[in-house]
């Protein structure tokens, strides 16, 4: 969150151990308004790519698995 | 790329809603196997699903939002509505369970004693630890609102201190809770005293933590410069959010803490 050290402004209110953090809103709006077809989800770069990745291959997984669960459950169990 | 020539927001195709839905299956089927065969790998599973369904799918809200532009006011009139009738849903939600509280409590079985209290239980004292929840969650109704109008008014730095302000009294909330919930002489266990209070207060006390954390959402947002003075719709679906769980507590202090000790 925080994106480093700056100088602080002698005119604000701040703690002199206080770290301000940078205004980076002009670069993302730039990034998320970039023309290059990216949905949403994954415009944001190779980060939005891993964690959706892993985000389905659990939800994939996680299916098989509860199919596969209530199906042996279901079933009756040999004495 | 082609321009809309209006000014609503037509939504990339997203996989979270499918990512949610599946983390709702293994969650609910999760919790029927752990009843039953012990196992929790389903519930985990289900839980960390949605977890991260959430956390993407309200990082792309804002990506839409703050980024992007998207949140025009025709837009912002829908999310407010949505937000309005959320809370109406968790409204009638809330109202079961002070209507079972009533059912049981207006008509004492001989079960019970024919009296409510139930006879064996010891109730806690309203004007203790109870009285300090209720003044905490009224003060941070106020520190809410100091945050909304630092906002309006652009003053950073009180914005911060009033919203931590806020989220701070939310923990002391939640912490008090706990407490009284470790201390406290019955348990769920204890008829339908026990069944409604903890039943109730448990799912405030949730809500509380869901409202908590909206608001550091907020607190993190306000940080690093996504809202403006005349655009900040998340933080204020977040204070309507917390003004809807104090005003439930209120219910429950005068309802279950006080009028049925």
């Amino acid at each position: 969150m925080y994106q480093g050290l700056r100088q602080l402004s002698r005119r604000t209110i701040a703690s002199s151990a206080r770290r301000q953090v940078e205004n980076t809103v002009k670069e993302k709006q730039k990034l998320f308004q970039e023309d290059n077809g990216m949905p949403i989800h994954l415009k944001g770069g190779s980060k939005d790519a891993v964690l959706y990745r892993a985000t389905m291959a659990l939800t994939v997984f996680g299916t098989g698995y509860v199919v596969y669960s209530l199906l042996s459950a279901s079933m009756p169990k040999k004495p | 790329m082609a321009h809309q020539a209006h000014a609503y927001h037509m939504v990339d195709p997203s996989p979270w809603p499918l990512t949610g839905a599946v983390g709702a299956l293994l969650l609910t089927s999760g919790l029927a196997v752990w009843f039953h065969f012990h196992s929790t790998i389903l519930l985990s599973l289900g839980l960390i699903l949605l977890l991260l369904t959430m956390y993407q799918w309200w990082r792309d809200i804002i990506r839409e939002g703050t980024f992007q532009g998207h949140h025009t006011p025709p837009v912002q009139k829908g999310l407010r509505f949505g937000m309005i009738l959320f809370i109406t849903s968790e409204v009638f939600f809330f109202l079961g369970f002070f209507w079972a509280f009533y059912h049981s409590s207006l008509a004492p079985t001989p079960e019970l004693g024919g009296c409510w209290p139930p006879t064996g239980i010891t109730t806690l004292d309203p004007f203790e630890v109870p009285l300090l929840n209720t003044a905490v969650l009224l003060a941070s109704g106020v520190t809410v609102t100091w945050a909304h109008h630092s906002i309006m008014e652009g003053e950073r730095e009180q914005a911060i201190h009033s919203l931590t302000l806020t989220i701070l009294l939310g923990f002391y909330f939640t912490f008090l809770q706990a407490m009284e919930y470790y201390e406290a002489p019955f348990t769920i266990a204890d008829g339908v005293y026990g069944s409604t209070f903890f039943v109730a207060t448990g799912f405030h006390g949730l809500h509380v933590i869901i409202g908590s954390t909206f608001l550091a959402v907020c607190l993190l947002r306000q940080v690093q410069y996504h809202f403006t003075s005349g655009h900040h719709f998340g933080f204020e679906a977040a204070a309507w959010y917390w003004h809807f769980v104090d005003v439930v507590w209120l219910f429950l202090y005068i309802s279950i803490y006080w009028w049925g000790s």
